[in-house]
C-alpha cells in the first residue's frame, strides 16, 4: 500500500481522535495538532515524524559519542545533544585507577557507548559495560540528523544492509544520527556516501531502488577509472586539469 | 555540543586524505569552491554584494555619506571596514563586540584596498579640510562554511566596482546627469592558503581551517604587485611555503578577477 | 525623504495598494547550513533573514533553567540596511524589539520538553522599509519550524496604522514615518495576540478596528508561512515516481527507470563537452 506522505506544520490538526496521541503531536479542545514539522504517521497512535531536530537521549540508545572533558570520577561526552553524558569510571569495561583514565581514553576520542539512564534533571549516564560497546580507535565516523536515523537503518534493517553489502563495510549507526563505518579494507568512501544520499533524500519515496541504482553506477565508473588512470596522471603534471574546476576550464578553451 | 574541539578519528582522517594528496571534498590543493557572485542586491546601500563560495555566504553592503575628514589627511576621503561575524553564521560565533578574529579580518581587507590604491582618495575631497566622502564597507558574515578572508575580499571589491557616489542625494557634484560610479583603479583580491605540515592548500573549509597548521592571506593586485599579506595562526612558516604560497596567489587571484569582475 | 501631500486619493495609498492589502512576500526555508533553522523573507522592499539554533547547551551555564529551556532572540539591523549608515552593535530600539519579539514567539513554544537548554534565535535585517519587527518575527516562527523546535503552533505578524485619518494595513515607509499611528501585531492561529504594541494617536473605535485589520492580515501571512514550509518538501515528494506497488507492474516500473537512466547519460555527456 503506497503511503502518502502527509506533511504537516507546528498548529496542523491531524486527528479529532485525543486518545490516538503519539509523538510530535498535543491535545488542544478535545482535538489532536501537530507539534512539530514532519509528515505524519497513521497507526494505532498518529505521530509525526520530525523531518529535522535534535537529538534527545534516552535510556537503552546505543550512540557514539566525543569525549570533551575527563574530571576526576568522569568522562564528559558530547553526544550530540543540547545534553552532554556522564561516563563514569566504573562504567568502562575494565577495572582503571582514576589516574590512569586520560591513558585509556583522552579527550577528543570517540566511544560507542549505551545511555544508562536520563533523569528527570537530565543528567545522562552512558555505559560502556557490554560486549558490543567500546573506544572507537578506526574508522570513520559521519553525521546525519537523528530524525533519519530510522530511514538509514530502514525495515528491518534493510537500508543499511543495503550499504554494508555495497561497500562491505561494518556499519553501526547510533541513534543520535552519528554513524561509525569500519573494516578493513572496506570501501569507507562508498558507505560514506550512500549515508549521505539517504540523508539528503529520506522524505523522497524510492529511495531503495534509487540507492540500488546509485551503488551499479558508481562500480561502473569505478571499473572505467581503473582503466583510465595512466592517462590522468599525464594530463595531471602537465596543466591543472582539475576536477570541476570551471575557472580553469574556461581559460583553457 | 561542543564544535570547538575536532575529534581525533576526524582529525586522522583528514591527516590521511592530505598525505593521499586529497582533499574530503574531492578538490585539488589549488582548487576553489564554487563561487557565486550577486551584485546590487541592496537598494538603499550605494553597493552592495552578496557570495556564496561553497557554503560560506556573506553580504558586503557599501554606504557612502558625507563626513568630515580625519585632521592629518584633509584633502582625503575616508575608507571605514566593518565586518560581522554573525551568530547565525556559526555555533561557535556569539553577539558581543567584535571578537579578534573579526577585527583582523576587517583590517586585512581594508588594507588590501587602501594599500592598492585602488580608490584615489583624493578624488574623494568635497571640500579640503572640511567635507569629503566617507565610504563605510560593512561585511555581514551569514554562515560560515571556511575562508570567510576571500569571500569578504571579493565581495566587497564586486561591491565597490558597481558603487555610485550619491551626489544627487546629497547635491554635491558638479553634474545633474545621474550618480557617477566610484572611482576603481585596482582590483585587490585575497587568496589565502592553509599549511598542514608540507602541504598547502588554497580556499580552506572549516574542517581544513581547524587543523591548519596556520593560515597566510596575500592579496593582489591587478598589475600583480602585492597589497597586503597577514600570516594568522599559531605555527611558523618557511621562506619555501611562503615563495610557494605568493606564486599560487597570483596566478589565483588573476583567475578570479578575470572570471568574476569582468576585468 | 519628504512627507508626502496626500497618502490615500480615491482609496489608493501611494504604492498603489488598497487600504487591507499587504505587500508581495516570498520565503525561502532553510537558507543556511549551519544554523539548525532557517528563513529567508522579502516584504516589500524589506530583507530579513532569521536563524535557529537550538535546542542547545547554555553558554553561560548560569542562565539556564532547571524545568524549561530558554528563549533568546537577537534583533539586528545591518549597517547598509537604512537610509542612513547605522553604526554596529545593538542599540536602544534594538534591545526593545528583541524582547517584544521573543515575548511573541515564546508562548508556542513547548519550552518544558527542553529543560535546561536554550533556544536562540537570530533576525538580521539586510534591507529595511517599515515593519521590520514583524518580518522578523514571521521569519522567525518559520525557522523555528525548520530547526525542528517543537510549537503549539505558527506566529504570524503585521502592522495597521492610520493615514489621512484612514486606517490601513501594513505601512511602507512613509506612511510609518509620517502617518498618525503604527500599531504592530502578532498571534497564533487560534487568535491570541502575543505582540501588541501602538504608538500614535487611535480612538478606541479605531483601535478596535485596527485589531480586526491586523487579524486579516496575520491569517493571509499565515497562509504564506505554512505554504513556503508545505511546499519546500511536497516538491521534492511530487516529483518522484511512486514506489513499487504489486509484482505484476515491475516490467513497466523497469522501463520506465531504464528511460530515466537514459536522459541522464544524455544530459551527463552534454555537461562534459
Amino acid at each position: 500500500m503506497s503511503e502518502k506522505q502527509r506533511i504537516v506544520i507546528p498548529g496542523d490538526l491531524v486527528s479529532r481522535d485525543p486518545a490516538r496521541r503519539g509523538d510530535g503531536t498535543y491535545v488542544r479542545d478535545g482535538s489532536l495538532y501537530a507539534s512539530l514539522y514532519g509528515l505524519v504517521n497513521e497507526r494505532e497512535k498518529i505521530r509525526v515524524v520530525p523531518l529535522s531536530g535534535k537529538y534527545v537521549p534516552t535510556r537503552r540508545d546505543v550512540v557514539v559519542g566525543f569525549v570533551k572533558e575527563v574530571t576526576f570520577s568522569n568522562w564528559i561526552v558530547d553526544i550530540g545533544s543540547p545534553y552532554e553524558g556522564l561516563l563514569h569510571v566504573s562504567e568502562y569495561p575494565r577495572r582503571i585507577e582514576l589516574d590512569e583514565m586520560s591513558a585509556h581514553l583522552g579527550i577528543g576520542e570517540a566511544v560507542l557507548v549505551e545511555v544508562k539512564e536520563v533523569d528527570p534533571m537530565m543528567k545522562v549516564e552512558l555505559t560502556m559495560r557490554d560486549r558490543r560497546l567500546r573506544v572507537i580507535r578506526s574508522g570513520r565516523i559521519v553525521e546525519i540528523s537523528p530524525s533519519k536515523v530510522p530511514r538509514l537503518i530502514g525495515h528491518g534493517g534493510s537500508m543499511i544492509s543495503l550499504i554494508k553489502g555495497a561497500s562491505d563495510c561494518s556499519i553501526v549507526v547510533g541513534q543520535n544520527g552519528r554513524v561509525w563505518i569500519n573494516g578493513k579494507g572496506c570501501d569507507e568512501g562508498l558507505a560514506a556516501e550512500a549515508i549521505d544520499k539517504i540523508e539528503s533524500e529520506s522524505h523522497i519515496p524510492g529511495l531503495t531502488d534509487r540507492l540500488g541504482r546509485f551503488f551499479e553506477e558508481t562500480k561502473n565508473d569505478a571499473d572505467l577509472n581503473e582503466s583510465d588512470s595512466e592517462e590522468e596522471v599525464v594530463v595531471e603534471s602537465g596543466e591543472e586539469a582539475g576536477k570541476g574546476n570551471n575557472i580553469i576550464d574556461e581559460l583553457l578553451e | 555540543m561542543n564544535d570547538d574541539v575536532m575529534n581525533q578519528l576526524k582529525k586522522d582522517y583528514l591527516y590521511k586524505l592530505m598525505l593521499e594528496n586529497k582533499r574530503a571534498d574531492g578538490r585539488n590543493f589549488e582548487e576553489y569552491r564554487e563561487i557565486e557572485i550577486q551584485t546590487d542586491i541592496i537598494d538603499k546601500a550605494e553597493g552592495s554584494a552578496s557570495i556564496k563560495l561553497g557554503n560560506t555566504y556573506l553580504v558586503a553592503g557599501i554606504k557612502i555619506q558625507p563626513g568630515e575628514p580625519f585632521p592629518d589627511t584633509p584633502d582625503d576621503g575616508v575608507i571605514i571596514t566593518n565586518i560581522e561575524l554573525l551568530p547565525m553564521a556559526s555555533p561557535i560565533f556569539e553577539a558581543g563586540p567584535p571578537r579578534e578574529d573579526a577585527v583582523e579580518l576587517a583590517r586585512v581587507i581594508d588594507r588590501g584596498i587602501r594599500e592598492s590604491k585602488a580608490i584615489d582618495l583624493k578624488q574623494l575631497c568635497i571640500t579640503p579640510g572640511e567635507k569629503v566622502w566617507i565610504i563605510f564597507i560593512d561585511i555581514h558574515v551569514l554562515n560560515d562554511g571556511g575562508n570567510i578572508m576571500d569571500a569578504a575580499s571579493l565581495a566587497t571589491t564586486a561591491a565597490l566596482l558597481k558603487t555610485k557616489i550619491p551626489e544627487k542625494q546629497y547635491q554635491l557634484g558638479n553634474n545633474n546627469n545621474d550618480d557617477k560610479r566610484l572611482p576603481i583603479r585596482n582590483i585587490p583580491i585575497a587568496t589565502t592558503a592553509t599549511t598542514l605540515e608540507n602541504t598547502i592548500i588554497l580556499d580552506p573549509t572549516n574542517d581544513e581551517e581547524q587543523i591548519a597548521g596556520t593560515k597566510l592571506t596575500i592579496i593582489t593586485n591587478t598589475n600583480n604587485t602585492i597589497s597586503a599579506i597577514q600570516k594568522s595562526g599559531r605555527e611558523p612558516l618557511t621562506p619555501t611555503q611562503i615563495q610557494h604560497i605568493t606564486t599560487l596567489a597570483k596566478e589565483q587571484s588573476q583567475k578570479l578577477r578575470e572570471k568574476f569582475l569582468e576585468v | 525623504m519628504t512627507k508626502p501631500e496626500s497618502f490615500i486619493t480615491n482609496g489608493i495609498r501611494i504604492d498603489g495598494r488598497k487600504p487591507e492589502e499587504i505587500r508581495p512576500i516570498t520565503i525561502e526555508v532553510g537558507v543556511l547550513d549551519r544554523a539548525d533553522g532557517s528563513c529567508y523573507i522579502e516584504h516589500g522592499l524589506n530583507k530579513v533573514l532569521a536563524a535557529v539554533y537550538g535546542p542547545r547547551e547554555v553558554h553561560p551555564r548560569h542562565m539556564q533553567k532547571p524545568t524549561t529551556a530558554i528563549v533568546r532572540f537577537r534583533y539586528n539591523m545591518a549597517s547598509f540596511s537604512v537610509e542612513e549608515r547605522k553604526r554596529p552593535g545593538p542599540d536602544r530600539r534594538s534591545v526593545e524589539v528583541s524582547k517584544v519579539s521573543r515575548e511573541a514567539l515564546e508562548p508556542v513554544i513547548f519550552t518544558e520538553y527542553f529543560p535546561k537548554s536554550s533556544i536562540d534565535v537570530f533576525v538580521e535585517v539586510l534591507q529595511a522599509d517599515a515593519g521590520t519587527r514583524t518580518v522578523g518575527i514571521n521569519a522567525a516562527s518559520v525557522a523555528l519550524a525548520d530547526a525542528g523546535i517543537p510549537m503549539r503552533g505558527l506566529v504570524s505578524a503585521c502592522a495597521v496604522g492610520k493615514v489621512d485619518g484612514e486606517l490601513v494595513l501594513d505601512l511602507m515607509k512613509e506612511e510609518d514615518n509620517y502617518g498618525e499611528a503604527d500599531m504592530p501585531l502578532a498571534m497564533t492561529q487560534t487568535g491570541e495576540i502575543t505582540l501588541l504594541q501602538m504608538d500614535g494617536n487611535l480612538t478606541p473605535e479605531e483601535f478596535e478596528k485596527a485589531i480586526e485589520m491586523a487579524q486579516e492580515g496575520c491569517k493571509r501571512i499565515y497562509e504564506i508561512q505554512r505554504n513556503a514550509l508545505i511546499e519546500r518538501y511536497k516538491r521534492d515528494i511530487e516529483t518522484e515516481e511512486e514506489p513499487l506497488e504489486t509484482p505484476e507492474e515491475e516490467p513497466v516500473e523497469v522501463e520506465t527507470v531504464v528511460e530515466n537512466e537514459a536522459e541522464e547519460e544524455t544530459s551527463e555527456e552534454v555537461e562534459s563537452e
